[in-house]
């Protein structure tokens, strides 16, 4: 093992961190938050050091081995997380495992919070929430990959780790161009939100949160009920759905329209069917809600697609307490929380590619009965899906189900009801955010144990980085040889 | 440069590997999916699976828009068509792999007729290596540079027995030349003033021809001045076919040794200056009874890696003065040029070699990849204009792993040190890690185009494909 190199690596990351911490300094000096203030100060002080020490570790040799890629990114994403809870604490917002619990939730773009008084918090502190959000959404490691060019061939190792999805693969022959692609992307599409949410009448600096929380697929609003008070403004409900919706189209779409590959673009399986199973739950929930909760189609059209997609796409904003909906609209939420949207989109949870090509599998299988010596490869918009990707994404789905049974029992001891314990896990392993009952929309997460939001803090992680990044790196034998 | 490679066998992974770490966007296809995920996780390269020699497939991945386009393919002609097709695509420069001896005639008409602007036969290439150091004085010496003024030699640390145990800068022997770089324990070490020498170390030296030539003469433990009469080949395939050929036509007397009869026919029949024995090669009675130990030169071409290594080690042991054999995996070249063997040689290597020069087109004049591919020694023109002209050497911020071994200026050769300034037009053979190459570039060249630049032409409408 190659830990010099791990270190700078993770030196590197801390110092993008650092420095990244400048936006909400500036925030805290215009507001004249004095407590703020020196927490940002005395963080970047900390992450300077620390960063500037790791950075330089010789190494033994410049190259870094597959395992050392896995090394850093979970390391580096526990590391990270350590170190953004720093503010919360130094600014005397939130203690230690609050604190931490609430930067895991906004790198991992999840968005659950265990603030009691969000409100009351200083303004640079929320700022900092939302910016982990963004610096999270496409990846803090495919961001260093960007800016610095240190991580060499295992770039691809690092960038496949990170990235969600069945198969992550870069569209240009350098990974460090494709992160510069895929950070630019993300920016214009954050700005344009930004523009958008300004427009619609929020002030600035509630656009910005809002801009951060919905491009990464995040959730953190300013308010503990977030957005029920703009529920009446329907340009922003639409425009924060729209921009949802975008944040879960798988980002090298995005490419392909820019260089004129319409067709390809609009006719990738994945998208088509995050599209018709958006459409479906919308139109589903908004019949179920069409009479018994809104007098309107369109109210309930609207408020339903701004739901659906909050939740599919994993983001949990919330402007209604969907918690108060008919059964049959709560259960579609809570199937969607195991759907997600597209690879390679900023969301969370199992993605909408993994399930068609189970779907697949179940259909070849279903086929076999009958002609038990068909050849039936697993043919996913036109190209046929490798073997390995098939068994790594049957394997993903048994491991999820797994660690989401071992969850809601661990998490049962918590006391909660089931509806509640089952929603916390799903809400985190998925990077939703938002569950039901005692984790629904008006509730929070405050109200577990310390363990316990260790515990889901842990799930958070887990989920972002797809399950098996980091249960390699935690296994035995990782370790052994 | 935007560079297309179809075929990942050993030759494009060692090609995709030289290129991607330099300054080069490089795209592999392949049919088999194995050979990209081994290139994927290794190299940063863009993998395509797929025929290459399909049109849409070739439109997909721009082939048109590419500056480059290198086909290795298992098969000549499959290279040809892809050749072809990108060329009609729009590609300005494309390669290809021609290996088959018979259509070694109509290089030329590939050249000017079908507008392939470089075709590399890894067999052709290895065989007049072979046969440039059969025909050369010294077998230390490896290759020439600057037209044959500068040398890059290796030398076993044992032969100069007063270096051992000194720092070179203590030693007082490298008059006129350079350490560029000590093999030791399977490593490259890039030496300064205060590396010590240690007796099983390799060195490589460059230097001024005549001045390494005496140093060499002055010991006679690093081998006699030797130019070989008679040589032996092992195995019958096309480089010794070529081998024979080459050395034939220089007047050597040539013996091949083939186990295949319909092969010997064809050689005999093909090499009439040549003697063709039907047998087998391993068989150390046959050896005997065709004077081994008579040889000046033994050649292990057989198919076989480890078989080449045994008979090249038996014919050193019976006292054959120079002995060559063929490796086909680079990676174990250093290591049997270590265990005594004079020279092994790696057609990929040296195919690979071929191509990255007519890549990098005028930058480098003349260039050679060593221990198995980690280093290359290259000969570049300063251009006018070059960041490194008028600054100190020691103060224009060489990398670590980039040695200038020497400099040829209007004719004169000399070893440049800490204060020589360099000018332009200036000749400068210069040893270099791979890894290092972009950092030696950007000392001599001009900046051309910078982060802006590469995300803009990333998007510029370059998937359309082109069609004319």
């Amino acid at each position: 093992m190659n830990f010099g190199l791990v270190a700078r690596v993770l030196g590197n990351l801390l110092l993008i961190e650092g420095a990244a911490m400048v936006f909400p300094l500036g925030i805290s000096l215009y507001y004249q938050e004095r407590s703020a203030v020196i927490g940002f100060l005395l963080s970047m002080g900390i992450l300077g050091l620390t960063g500037l020490f790791l950075s330089n570790i010789p190494s033994s040799s410049p190259r870094l081995k597959a395992r050392e890629a896995i090394l850093i990114v979970t390391i580096g994403w526990v590391v990270v997380s350590f170190f953004a809870a720093l503010p919360f604490v130094l600014s005397g917002s939130a203690f230690l495992v609050d604190a931490f619990f609430e930067a895991v939730s906004g790198l991992t773009t999840t968005g659950a919070s265990v603030l009691r008084d969000v409100e009351g918090l200083p303004k640079g502190v929320l700022f900092w929430r939302s910016l982990l959000h963004w610096l999270g959404g496409m990846g803090i490691l495919v961001l260093t990959l960007a800016i610095l060019p240190i991580l060499g061939v295992v770039g691809f190792q690092v960038f496949k780790a990170e990235s969600p999805g069945p198969s992550p693969d870069k569209f240009t022959p350098r990974i460090a161009a494709t992160s510069k692609i895929l950070y630019t992307i993300y920016g214009v599409l954050t700005a344009a939100i930004l523009l958008g949410v300004r427009a619609a009448g929020v002030p600035w600096f509630e656009s910005f949160v809002l801009a951060f929380g919905t491009v990464s697929t995040g959730g953190f609003g300013l308010y503990s009920d977030s957005l029920a008070r703009w529920s009446a403004n329907s340009p922003l409900i639409v425009l924060l759905a729209a921009a949802m919706f975008l944040a879960g189209v798988n980002f090298s779409l995005y490419y392909d329209l820019a260089k004129g590959r319409w067709r390809q673009a609009l006719g990738n399986a994945e998208l088509r069917w995050y599209v018709a199973i958006m459409a479906l739950s919308v139109l589903t929930v908004a019949l179920n809600l069409y009479g018994p909760v809104y007098g309107s189609i369109g109210e309930a059209l609207k408020q339903a697609w701004f739901q659906v997609g909050s939740v599919m796409t994993t983001t949990g904003y919330s402007t209604v307490d969907f918690d108060l909906w008919p059964s049959f609209s709560k259960g579609i939420l809570f199937t969607l929380m195991f759907v997600g949207a597209s690879a390679g989109s900023t969301s969370g949870s199992v993605k909408v590619v993994r399930l068609l090509v189970a779907a697949k599998v179940v259909k070849r299988e279903l086929s076999r009965v009958l002609h038990p010596r068909a050849a039936k490869p697993v043919v996913i918009g036109g190209r046929v899906m490798p073997p390995e990707v098939v068994q790594g994404v049957v394997g993903f789905l048994l491991l999820y189900a797994a660690v989401f049974a071992l969850g809601f029992l661990v998490i049962s001891l918590e006391g909660l009801d089931l509806l509640s314990s089952m929603g916390a896990v799903a809400a985190t392993l998925g990077n939703v955010g938002v569950g039901l009952g005692a984790v629904g929309p008006r509730g929070s997460f405050a109200s577990f144990s310390s363990p316990g939001k260790l515990f889901l803090s842990f799930l958070m992680l887990l989920g972002r980085l797809e399950l098996f990044t980091m249960l390699a790196a935690l296994s035995p034998r990782f370790w052994r040889e | 440069m935007d560079i297309l490679i179809v075929g990942m066998g050993k030759l494009g992974y060692k090609l995709a590997e030289t290129l991607s770490s330099g300054e080069h966007n490089i795209t592999v296809v392949d049919v088999e999916e194995q050979a990209l995920q081994r290139a994927v996780n290794r190299l940063d390269v863009l993998a395509v699976t797929g025929n290459g020699a399909q049109l849409q497939l070739l439109q997909e991945v721009g082939a048109g828009k590419k500056d480059l386009v290198v086909a290795v393919t298992s098969s000549d002609e499959i290279n040809v068509l892809i050749c072809l097709t990108a060329k009609k695509l729009g590609c300005p420069r494309v390669a290809a792999r021609v290996r088959h001896p018979e259509y070694a005639g109509q290089i030329d008409f590939f050249k000017e007729q079908l507008a392939i602007d470089f075709i590399t036969n890894p067999e052709l290439d290895t065989a007049n290596e072979v046969a440039r150091y059969l025909l050369r004085g010294y077998t230390s010496h490896l290759e020439s540079f600057a037209g044959g003024r500068v040398g890059l030699f290796e030398v076993p640390a044992q032969g100069l027995p007063e270096v051992v145990g000194k720092t070179l800068a203590e030693a007082d022997v490298f008059r006129d030349m350079l350490v560029v770089a000590i093999y030791r324990d399977g490593e490259v070490l890039i030496p300064s003033g205060a590396t010590r020498v240690e007796s099983d170390d390799l060195l490589q030296l460059i230097g001024r021809r005549e001045a390494v030539t005496a140093l060499i003469r002055g010991h006679g433990a690093l081998g006699q001045r030797h130019v070989a009469k008679k040589v032996m080949i092992l195995g019958g395939g096309k480089a010794a076919f070529y081998l024979a050929g080459r050395l034939l036509a220089s007047g050597l007397s040539v013996k091949i040794i083939e186990q295949d009869e319909e092969r010997c026919n064809y050689l005999a029949a093909q090499l009439p200056g040549a003697l063709v024995i039907c047998g087998d090669g391993t068989d150390l009675d046959l050896l005997q009874d065709e004077n081994l130990a008579e040889m000046d030169a033994l050649v292990s071409f057989t198919g076989h890696d480890e078989e080449n290594l045994m008979l090249a080690l038996l014919g050193k042991q019976q006292g054959v003065p120079k002995v060559v054999a063929k490796v086909s995996r680079s990676n174990f070249v250093p290591i049997i040029e270590q265990l005594g063997i004079d020279r092994a040689v790696n057609p990929v290597l040296i195919s690979a070699g071929e191509l990255v020069r007519f890549i990098q087109g005028g930058q480098i004049a003349s260039l050679s990849l060593m221990f198995g591919g980690q280093a290359e020694v290259l000969e570049m023109v300063v251009p006018p204009g070059a960041p490194i002209i008028g600054r100190k050497l020691s103060e224009a911020r060489i990398p670590q792993g980039v040695i200038l071994g020497a400099v040829v200026r209007r004719g004169q050769v000399f070893i440049p040190k800490g204060d020589s300034v360099l000018q332009g037009q200036d000749r400068v053979i210069a040893f270099c890690l791979h890894r290092e190459l972009p950092a030696l570039n950007k000392l001599f060249y001009p900046k051309r185009k910078g982060l802006g630049h590469e995300l803009w032409t990333g998007r510029k409408g370059a998937g359309k494909p082109s069609a004319d």
